[in-house]
């Protein structure tokens, strides 16, 4: 076997990398499908029982709106009981804190913020009831259930950030279509969901979260415009008292009664994230969410008095949320959303608040306002709210949801043997049609009695039940033959990446015999095959941060283990640095709780949140001032020293302090850090990070060459001083941008990362290279875990996502949130530069001087590969992993938020390896360039 | 050899101890050591009614007390020194051994991430206890302050002659045990012995078991291979 030439080297792994991102995004896009809706919308032909000849669907779009409106309500037989609807959505409010959980009311706090939604729901004007959500409770797949009344996919929670037009059947299309005129304030996301559909709007983006003042006047405006049109004749309100954002959408009819009116209520969902969901805030907030109640229902009331336009007000929220006022997982507390149903009609029937799924909020409303159902909804109608129309209509609004049910899960059969269906639904329908038409003849001859009603509408629930289970539960069938191409592919370059390291190693240590047996070498196998074997169990997948940390401790025993037993050089200082790494570890992991199970035991970050800031602001300046100690120390060491050095250094304590002031100036105090001069001083401090690091680092070859001559020299030195930029511009930007409580957290990962590098520079040859950076990269993912991180989206700071930004924009807040996310295995792949200087010795450079490429073959081989590999094994093993699982319980729940962040890891790891070898190779042909032309 | 005839004046018991050959003798301590665990947790079920489960610090005192003794009474035995040190001496260095091993142990746990904390201190402190007893206080016992013996042990791993056998193998056993018994701690399986020192505990009593087992098969092993080990032997620990 020969060597391996550089270029060929090169070659071969961009083409693993290559394999890798190829098959990866074709078993992304198989195995989370964008969800297979049904095209199309439903038209007339829903008010007739579903047949077999796909011809009948008939062109009805060329109806006049009043005419099309009128055939509903001829078709439907059942006459609307309301005219027009407010839809209010709140964002982020769980339903116990209306309705109280498990028939418990609301504590009193709670209870006296809102005194007008708690008279209504006690003097049974309203019907509250617990809207279970289906995760990711993330807003925008939530709104899309809410209107379409299908489940939305998984990758909807990515598009999170890139709000797409819905184009599927949905009740606000329905709407428009027989006429309805809409006028929307507030949020973007309806904006772009519903493009063309609302009359009058003002939209704000609803991704500006740390702001919770601004824009109230504009709303406040808007909501007296409106209901100054709608001849409301309500201007005592004081809706600037409304610190939020709202979507209102109020719609006018000049010559008819009708309204429709959604109001997205964004300020609580804001607050929980900023506040969490004890916040002090909260109170308010659902005391000025209760004034727009009382505002909108008294409109209602006077306009019903005057016109007697009957008007349905619905608050709905989106999602829930959990303690620290995250969302997005699939705990009790953030799929609890709220459904509330204020109208004239509403007679409250039962004691207790029953729990809907979020779905059948729109069969119900489609059914209320005469429309047919959107065609791909899975949801069954809420029986109670149809309870002052007769026995006829009840049935047949059931009969309807039957029918649209029953056509949705006939075009999701896979076999279209239309009518044919011998599963359990089909035939609870068909028991339900047959008394359903016992009923009507007896009906016809009076002589139905209660018992064939209770009976008819007790089979139909059956089947809508069942019907509605059958749809919410995910289409299980996935294009295999693409799952399997991109499983075999990322397998590929999984195996690619393991041959070359193999190659490497067989290269750099030919003479080492490999039967014999090193611990800290087989420890990093071992910790890999434990973390991929673990991966199969989802509590291990929930609690994965014990895992890390308890492989990372034992790896660094291990290490101090032989460093006792290698005694030779100066073993006290050695000793120091790994006791130092463990201790760091063992205070990391104590940091957050994380995980599912034990949140809620103390740890260090809760007890810091609890004492506030006074304990908070003198660790961030601890942090700060360690992080800057280490820079400079770390710089003095550098060989040569010069006034260019002293320069870069005091550009860094001027970048620190700059940091400090910010942190002291504006963090910690509510809403401080949306101010115009807060977001220009963050602006100024993102400037001067990334223009000292780009400058530091491609000046540094040129810098040293003038300090110096020695080749090898230059090489070291202006790789020690990138590295060196790299993790404390990335530090100072980490001490900016994470949670005040984190900034230590920080401080630590990198002492921990320093320290291995030394550790690894004293002990010479004793720890491998590889072994070295395979710990580096242990050491990141176990940081990743400390700073609060677990595997599940609820986790990710969005608030973090838009500090220093003026304008929403959907790429810079996702880099951000990105850079705030991976912090810590990113400041790990940044850190191998400087590991690759210090391990550079003379021998290595010295050897290859004449060729370039095999200088560069031997300094990049292991920190690129190493890196690429392990997390190629990880990625191929829980992709793997994730097939198997695709018919677990937790699929939706563990595996896939899961599977989200290995692959972002794995972007991750994908541009750290590029940043290493683009600096490493940039810097190495620069010095020897400057050389020959020096020599010449 | 002549010279440790000479030198070996001591008790009836030293001399016991060479007459003989050294597989039984690892059996017998062994065996002893392994009566006293048995004993303490019968002692907990039937005259205290305490169990690991429910009352983790009782039961785990109960156990170093009683094994703490036996072990440090059965490796004076084999001390390293004969003939400069007393048994009396060697059983002081063992108790002497256990506070730094639990000390040792305790910071070994806590590095791989046992709780700290007032409400798990009394745990913690059993347990490291118990396993001092298990790794430190039989080689304190046996070589007391001599570094390059514990270097030679716990460093390099390289043991020579059964009593380095005896010491290391089931103190390794203990800790790797130990090691694996962490791990049922982070699943979801609301069991009262996923608690931090239970399932360690039980991890390490199994290896410890383990680890004699293992000390005592190679030592008969060994000893077959070669008819003049028990030469061998004597020379290495007594000179």
């Amino acid at each position: 076997m020969g060597s391996l030439t550089c270029a060929n080297f090169t070659l071969l792994t961009a083409l693993a990398i290559l394999l890798q991102i190829t098959g990866l995004s074709l078993f992304v896009f198989g195995f989370f499908p964008i969800k297979p809706a049904l095209s199309g919308v439903s038209g007339p032909e829903s008010f007739r029982p579903p047949s077999c000849d796909s011809t009948e669907a008939q062109n009805h779009t060329d109806l006049h709106p009043d005419q099309l409106k009128s055939l509903y309500q001829k078709l439907s037989e059942i006459p609307p009981s309301y005219d027009r609807l407010i839809l209010m959505v709140i964002d982020g409010l769980p339903a116990e804190f209306v309705l109280g959980r498990d028939d418990q009311p609301p504590s009193k706090i709670l209870k006296d913020s809102m005194p007008y939604t708690q008279s209504l729901l006690a003097n049974k004007m309203a019907l509250g009831y617990h809207a279970k959500a289906a995760p990711p409770t993330v807003t925008l797949p939530r709104l899309k259930a809410m209107t379409t009344g299908s489940i939305g996919g998984f990758l909807d929670v990515l598009f999170n950030f890139n709000t797409q037009a819905l184009l599927e059947d949905n009740i606000i299309g329905q709407l428009f279509r027989i006429g309805w005129k809409m006028v929307m304030l507030g949020d973007e996301t309806w904006l772009k969901l519903f493009p063309g559909l609302f009359t009058r709007h003002d939209g704000v983006s609803s991704f500006f979260v740390k702001d919770t003042v601004q824009v109230d006047h504009n709303v406040s405006r808007h909501l007296s415009y409106e209901l100054y049109h709608s001849d409301w004749n309500l201007l005592l309100l004081r809706v600037n008292l409304i610190v939020a954002r709202q979507l209102y959408i109020a719609s006018t009819l000049e010559f008819s009664t009708i309204s429709f009116q959604i109001l997205h209520y964004l300020g609580l969902d804001h607050v929980g994230h900023l506040g969490g969901r004890n916040s002090v805030m909260m109170g308010p907030k659902l005391q000025e969410m209760d004034d727009i109640i009382k505002l909108i229902h008294s409109s209602t009331i006077k306009s019903q008095e005057r016109d007697h336009t009957r008007t349905l007000l619905v608050v709905v929220s989106d999602h829930g949320m959990q303690g620290n006022g995250n969302h997005g997982g699939s705990s009790y507390e953030e799929t609890d959303s709220l459904a509330l149903f204020i109208g004239p009609g509403i007679s409250h029937v039962s004691a207790t608040y029953d729990t809907i799924s979020q779905v059948d909020i729109t069969p119900t409303l489609a059914l209320l306002f005469g429309v047919p159902i959107p065609k791909n909804n899975a949801g069954y109608l809420i029986a109670d709210l149809f309870h002052p129309i007769g026995d006829h209509q009840l049935l047949r609004a059931m009969e309807l949801n039957s029918w649209q049910l029953l056509r949705l899960l006939q075009a999701k059969a896979t076999d279209s043997t239309c009518g044919s269906l011998k599963d359990e639904s089909s035939s609870l329908y068909l028991d339900a049609a047959a008394l359903h038409g016992s009923w009507k003849s007896k009906n016809v001859l009076r002589s139905a009695s209660n018992n064939d009603l209770k009976s008819t509408v007790l089979a139909y629930n059956e089947f809508l039940r069942t019907a509605s289970n059958q749809l919410s539960r995910r289409a299980t069938d996935k294009p295999i033959g693409l799952l399997a191409l991109g499983v075999m592919t990322m397998l590929l370059s999984c195996v690619m990446f393991l041959g070359l390291l193999f190659k490497l190693g067989q290269e750099f240590y030919p003479n080492i015999q490999t039967h014999k047996f090193h611990l800290p070498e087989a420890l990093v196998g071992g910790i890999i095959v434990i973390i991929v074997l673990s991966m199969g169990s989802s509590s291990l997948v929930e609690e994965e941060q014990y895992l890390w940390h308890f492989m990372t401790s034992t790896f660094f025993l291990v290490l101090l283990h032989k460093t006792i037993k290698s005694a030779t050089g100066n073993v006290t200082s050695q000793l120091f640095l790994v006791a130092v790494i463990l201790i760091s570890g063992r205070i990391l992991k104590g940091w957050h709780q994380g995980g599912v199970n034990w949140t809620h035991l103390p740890d260090i970050s809760k007890s810091l949140e609890i004492c506030g800031s006074p304990c908070i602001k003198p660790l961030q300046i601890i942090s700060m001032f360690l992080v800057i100690s280490l820079c400079l120390y770390t710089l003095s060491s550098l060989r040569s020293r010069g006034n260019i050095v002293i320069l870069i250094g005091l550009s860094y304590l001027s970048t620190g302090l700059l940091v400090l002031r910010y942190v002291i100036k504006y963090q910690g105090d509510g809403s401080g850090t949306s101010g115009n001069d807060a977001i220009l001083a963050v602006q100024l401090i993102y400037g001067i990070i990334i223009t000292s690091v780009t400058v530091t680092v491609i000046a540094s070859p040129w810098f040293m060459y003038f300090q110096s001559k020695d080749l090898v020299l230059v090489i070291k030195d202006s790789l020690y001083l990138s590295g060196t930029t790299y993790m404390f511009g990335w530090c100072l930007l980490q001490h900016l941008l994470q949670q005040p409580v984190n900034s230590m957290v920080i401080s630590l990962i990198l002492v921990q990362i320093i320290a291995t590098i030394y550790h690894a520079s004293r002990g010479g040859s004793d720890v491998k290279q590889w072994v070295e950076i395979a710990a580096i990269y242990y050491l990141g993912m176990a940081g990743h875990f400390s700073l609060g991180n677990t595997n599940t989206l609820a986790t990710i700071d969005v608030a973090g996502a838009f500090i220093g930004i003026s304008s929403h924009s959907t790429v810079l807040s996702g880099v951000i949130m990105f850079v705030i996310t991976y912090a810590s295995p990113m400041l790990a792949l940044l850190g191998l530069v400087m590991s690759i200087s210090v391990r550079a010795n003379n021998t290595i450079l010295k050897i290859h001087e004449v060729n370039t490429g095999e200088v560069l073959k031997t300094i990049l081989g292991f920190p690129c590969l190493v890196p690429l590999g392990l997390n190629s094994v990880l990625l191929v093993a829980y992709t793997i992993i994730l097939l198997v699982m695709r018919n677990h319980l937790f699929i939706w729940t563990v595996f896939s938020p899961k599977y989200i962040y290995v692959v972002v890891t794995t972007i991750c790891v994908l541009v750290g390896v590029l940043i290493v070898a683009s600096t490493v190779t940039y810097i190495i042909l620069t010095a020897v360039f400057l050389r020959k032309k020096s020599a010449s | 050899m002549k010279n440790n005839q000479k030198n070996n004046k001591g008790t009836a018991a030293a001399d016991g101890v060479r007459n003989q050959s050294p597989s039984k003798l690892l059996l017998l301590s062994h065996f002893i050591c392994g009566i006293g665990i048995v004993l303490s947790f019968w002692l907990a079920i039937n005259v205290f009614s305490i169990s690991l489960i429910k009352n983790p610090v009782e039961t785990l005192r109960l156990l170093w007390l009683i094994e703490v003794p036996v072990v440090i009474l059965i490796y004076s035995f084999f001390r390293k020194d004969k003939n400069q040190s007393s048994y009396l001496k060697a059983v002081a260095r063992g108790l002497l051994g256990l506070p730094v091993g639990a000390v040792v142990n305790a910071l070994g746990a806590i590095a791989l991430g046992a709780p700290v904390g007032s409400r798990y201190f009394l745990r913690t402190l059993n347990w490291s206890l118990l396993m001092s007893a298990f790794t430190f206080v039989p080689a304190a016992s046996v070589y007391g302050s001599s570094w390059v013996d514990w270097h030679r042990i716990f460093a390099h791993t390289k043991p020579i002659g059964f009593i380095d056998y005896m010491i290391c193998i089931p103190a390794y056993g203990a800790v790797i045990g130990g090691w694996f018994g962490a791990w049922p701690m982070p699943l979801d399986w609301e069991r009262p012995w996923q608690e931090w020192p239970i399932c360690v505990t039980y991890g390490a009593l199994i290896g410890y078991f383990i680890g004699m087992l293992a000390s005592f098969s190679f030592v008969v092993h060994v000893s077959r291979q070669h008819k003049n080990w028990k030469i061998i032997i004597y020379v290495c620990t007594w000179s």
